[in-house]
């Protein structure tokens, strides 16, 4: 028997308990639409008309029921309506006349016998600004009319001359069309995106990946940032700020909590320009990457305008080092907020948008949010300039551990002498790190240390090395043999110099990143000494030690390009190619080179006299004049360089142990090296002229292996002037 | 739709421990508007019970109730519908129809909420309506051993009333509806 008290959910009794809930939250949620006093959305006529349509969607979809932010999302179109309303009756008080319909007979004029022709002939009379001349004394010509008046007569007439178009736009029919316009919106019309999905705490049908859809939205909101600005991207991972926490307000009502009602229109308006239709390539409907958010033009453009509000934001978020602080930051806006800037920004991301949604990306499987921050996290080191977000997927270079493992894998090879298997597949992350483990243990701390180094500064990495930091500290005063570490590694190189433009990028990554390359710079001086693989040896025993971090930074830094010819590697900038080719060159030295290198190395900055007396030395071994000059911005070069490293590595010994920094060093430091940087640049440009008069007489020096030492030596001498000019470069960005 | 709930006779601790538990899982607050109780709770702390289940509560001093300073009888005015309340052992025969009809016209009341017998009843004559809970413990009375734990739930919507009857009858509850219209409205 039905019963009042039953506990049957479907009994009758039990659906009014549930519907009288539903009213009440929905009551509730009204009473707090835009509160303040006099607003239009408090009037009891539209708080009606909000209520039924509200409740009765609710009813009729009742596995969504009512959720927080329904009325919120009806209550803008409520108002465009309201308003159009309005202004057709206030345009109608005005320009009445316009609005007589001519099959009504008590609105004809009577006494004018013009009017009794059909209807046609006088709209287009009336449209030709001829005006009947008998007519009454207000007319004025349809045409005169300003045109926003114009458009609103012709909408609203019911026999307009453009044919049936019927009346669109009605007082009696506002509350009936805001519930049609109210139904579209929720149910998608069809297309991709449905806002009733975003309500729905389970996953929805078509879902790829099992979650609801409102955090596989933000997710792909996620994803679209981490491909526009991954630093950005890896910060917020790295603070654990979920996309969700903020996107889910943002996703669920349209950014109606964000900005002001007007503004509110605006972005609407835009929104709802884009189609809903789903954009999938037909060969992609099994593919387990698509964001069903991002897949449509509509979804796409939210996304994207979600990423660009985030982008606005960019230098508060990135300041935040908490999560709280950085929800606070992207929760309560500015309200100077430029709306055209976003919406033209979210424009070109859209594109971006719907490209990344239609590639099959690898970083999406199952828990994908928590994993892709790994992920993020090893792209972090590639941020991306922010004016040029449209990269093709392909071209992305290998992130850091990648290049890392390429060239871990090319050292085994030149050891063997096994030169064929150069390309190998990207492996997992976690594969690497076995990869890694099962190294030297020197190998790892050098990989390393450079990373532990940049945890000092930038805290993205630190969750990745911490083991290994520990590690670190108790080879620190063991002599190890750092085999390969001056060729093996591919460098972080490019990594730094993408650093030193990131905002983390702290000065401490400068003494390494010019001790870097000044390492190398004595990998290729060490590689043209192929007749003297002594005095290379000679050079790197003589280094007496100082900080072990610096020095084992500097064989992070020296890791030139891979041998092989992967395409990626041509990509990757700096100093990898004068690497590379020094490398082919040297190819048969390797084995010499190495054994050479294999010892410890606690300093590198005698070792960077060595450098400059070794490439002195074979300068004056060919044409005397010109190498002079050389020799001489050379040593001029070296001779600064020398002062600052040498008061950076000092900074560096003192504060090794204990891995602070000084700040103010730091400061003197960065000022130092863009000086530095310039006048490299200056004598580089000396250097390179002399070369020029040299070039003419000499064949092609690329790929020439000992085609004689005064080849060789110019060969490497302009592989190490092209160095030097990218470190100037980058040294000058600072 | 107004619901309001009437029982009454639960003599806890004396005579009972606690409700039955079908009955405890059914009274789940926020679904009542009103509760009329005849009396004999008898400690405070079902008086607390109750007006957790609904805080609009109303009751009439049963014998052997501990609070002094419940009223003999109560009247109240629900939608179309006055109602009042009496514990009953003041009404001699107890359970008597007219002696109930009685108080009814001297209260002034349509529907007249009266316990003490620990048995339910529903009389309608023409002056409106008699309804006796029961005992919702189904606690011995000074009559009978024998007595169901029971319970009236009043459903008012305009000018009628639906009585359900909930008993609880070889462990199962069992649920009786009676209805009642009022011929005329009442005076303001």
């Amino acid at each position: 028997m039905d019963n009042p008290l039953s506990q049957n959910p479907d009994s009758m009794w039990g659906r009014f308990f549930k519907n009288a809930e539903l009213e009440r939250m929905l009551d509730q949620d009204l009473t707090r639409l835009y509160p303040e006093p006099g607003s239009y959305f408090q009037k009891p006529g539209c708080q009606g008309i909000l209520r039924r349509v509200l409740l009765l969607w609710c009813l009729r979809h009742p596995e969504y029921g009512y959720r927080q932010g329904m009325h919120e999302l009806l209550a803008p179109l409520l108002y465009v309506l309201h308003v159009d309303v309005e202004r057709l009756s206030e345009v109608r008080k005005l320009y009445e006349d316009h609005f007589i319909d001519e099959f009504d007979s008590f609105s004809f004029h009577e006494n004018d016998s013009t009017y009794k022709f059909d209807f046609k002939k006088f709209s287009d009379s009336a449209k030709d600004g001829n005006g009947l001349g008998k007519g009454s004394v207000k007319f004025s010509s349809l045409g005169e009319l300003d045109p926003r008046i114009q458009t609103v007569v012709l909408l609203s007439d019911a026999y307009g001359a453009e044919g049936e178009l019927g009346i669109v736009i009605s007082k009696k029919f506002m509350e009936h069309d805001a519930y049609s316009m109210f139904d579209a919106l929720m149910s998608g019309a069809g297309g991709a995106i449905a806002m009733a999905e975003f309500f729905s705490p389970s996953p929805f049908g078509n879902s790829h990946f099992g979650f609801p859809p409102v955090i596989e939205a933000s997710a792909a909101l996620y994803h679209l940032l981490s491909i526009v600005d991954s630093s950005l991207h890896g910060h917020l991972a790295e603070l654990g700020v979920e996309p969700q926490y903020f996107a889910l307000r943002w996703l669920r009502v349209l950014f109606g909590r964000e900005f002001s009602l007007d503004d509110l229109l605006i972005i609407w308006d835009k929104i709802f320009s884009y189609d809903n239709t789903k954009v999938n390539k037909p060969a992609d409907n099994v593919s387990n990457s698509t964001f069903a958010a991002l897949s449509s033009h509509r979804g796409a453009f939210i996304s994207a305008f979600a990423v660009s509000i985030i982008l606005h934001l960019r230098s508060q978020v990135l300041a935040t080092e908490n999560a709280t602080a950085c929800l606070q930051r992207l929760l309560n806006f500015p309200d100077d907020i430029d709306l055209v800037k976003l919406l033209v920004k979210a424009k070109s991301l859209q594109a971006l948008a719907i490209d990344a949604n239609n590639s099959t990306s690898p970083m999406i499987y199952p828990g994908f949010y928590y994993r892709s921050k790994s992920v993020s996290t090893r792209g972090h080191s590639l941020s991306l300039d922010l004016t040029s977000p449209r990269t093709p997927p392909n071209v992305v270079p290998d992130s850091y551990w990648e290049e890392k493992w390429r060239d871990l894998h090319k050292e085994e090879e030149h050891e063997e002498g096994v030169i064929g298997k150069l390309h190998k597949s990207r492996k997992g992350w976690s594969e690497r790190v076995r990869l890694r483990l099962s190294r030297t243990e020197s190998d790892q701390s050098s990989s390393k240390v450079g990373k532990i180094q940049k945890d000092q500064k930038s805290p993205v990495r630190k969750t990745l090395l911490k083991d290994l930091a520990s590690q670190l500290r108790s080879d620190e005063d063991t002599e190890k043999t750092v085999y390969d570490g001056d060729i093996g590694h591919q460098d972080p190189v490019e990594v730094n110099g993408q650093e030193i433009t990131d905002k983390n990028f702290g000065s401490m990554s400068e003494p390494r990143y010019l001790s870097g390359n000044a390492e190398s710079e004595e990998n290729s001086s060490n590689f043209s000494d192929s007749p003297s693989p002594i005095s290379g040896s000679n050079g790197r025993q003589n280094d007496s030690g100082k900080s072990s971090i610096a020095s084992n930074l500097s064989i992070n830094e020296n890791d030139p390009g891979p041998c092989g010819t992967t395409p990626e590697c041509s990509t990757l900038p700096i100093s990898d190619s004068p690497d590379e080719l020094s490398l082919k060159c040297a190819q048969n030295d390797n084995s010499l080179g190495k054994s050479t290198m294999g010892m410890k190395e606690r300093k590198f900055l005698s070792g960077k006299f060595q450098w400059l007396w070794k490439f002195g030395r074979n300068a004056s071994e060919g044409t005397s004049e010109k190498i002079g000059a050389c020799e001489d911005a050379k040593a001029c070069i070296g001779g600064s360089v020398q002062n600052i490293v040498v008061g950076s590595l000092t900074a560096d010994g003192c504060d090794s142990s204990s891995r602070i920094s000084e700040e103010t060093v730091e400061q003197n430091l960065m000022g130092s090296f863009r000086n530095l940087g310039q006048s490299m640049l200056q004598n580089i440009q000396v250097i390179e002229a002399v070369f020029q008069l040299d070039r003419g007489h000499t064949g092609p020096l690329e790929n020439s292996s000992k085609n004689g030492f005064v080849g060789q030596g110019q060969f490497t001498a302009l592989a190490a002037l092209e160095e030097l000019r990218k470190i100037s470069n980058l040294l000058s960005e600072m | 739709m107004v619901l309001v709930l009437a029982l009454g006779d639960l003599h806890i601790p004396h005579r009972a421990s606690d409700l039955p538990p079908k009955f405890k899982s059914m009274l789940v607050p926020g679904k009542i508007q009103h509760i009329v109780c005849t009396g004999n709770l008898c400690i405070k702390e079902v008086h607390d019970y109750l007006k957790t289940v609904c805080p609009d509560l109303h009751i009439a001093r049963g014998e052997y109730d501990e609070e002094t300073r419940y009223p003999e009888t109560k009247t109240l005015t629900i939608g179309q519908f006055k109602l009042g309340v009496c514990h009953g052992h003041q009404v001699i025969p107890w359970g008597d129809l007219d002696s109930l009809a009685m108080l009814q016209r001297q209260l002034d009341v349509d529907i007249l909420v009266t316990g003490h017998t620990h048995q339910f009843t529903a009389y309608k004559h023409e002056a409106g309506v008699v309804i006796n809970p029961g005992s919702a413990t189904g606690s011995y009375s000074s009559i009978t051993y024998d007595v169901n734990p029971s319970f009236v739930l009043m459903d008012i919507d305009g000018l009628r009333v639906v009585v359900y009857v909930y008993e609880l009858i070889d462990g199962e509850v069992k649920v009786d509806k009676i209805d009642f219209k009022k011929t005329t409205t009442s005076n303001a």
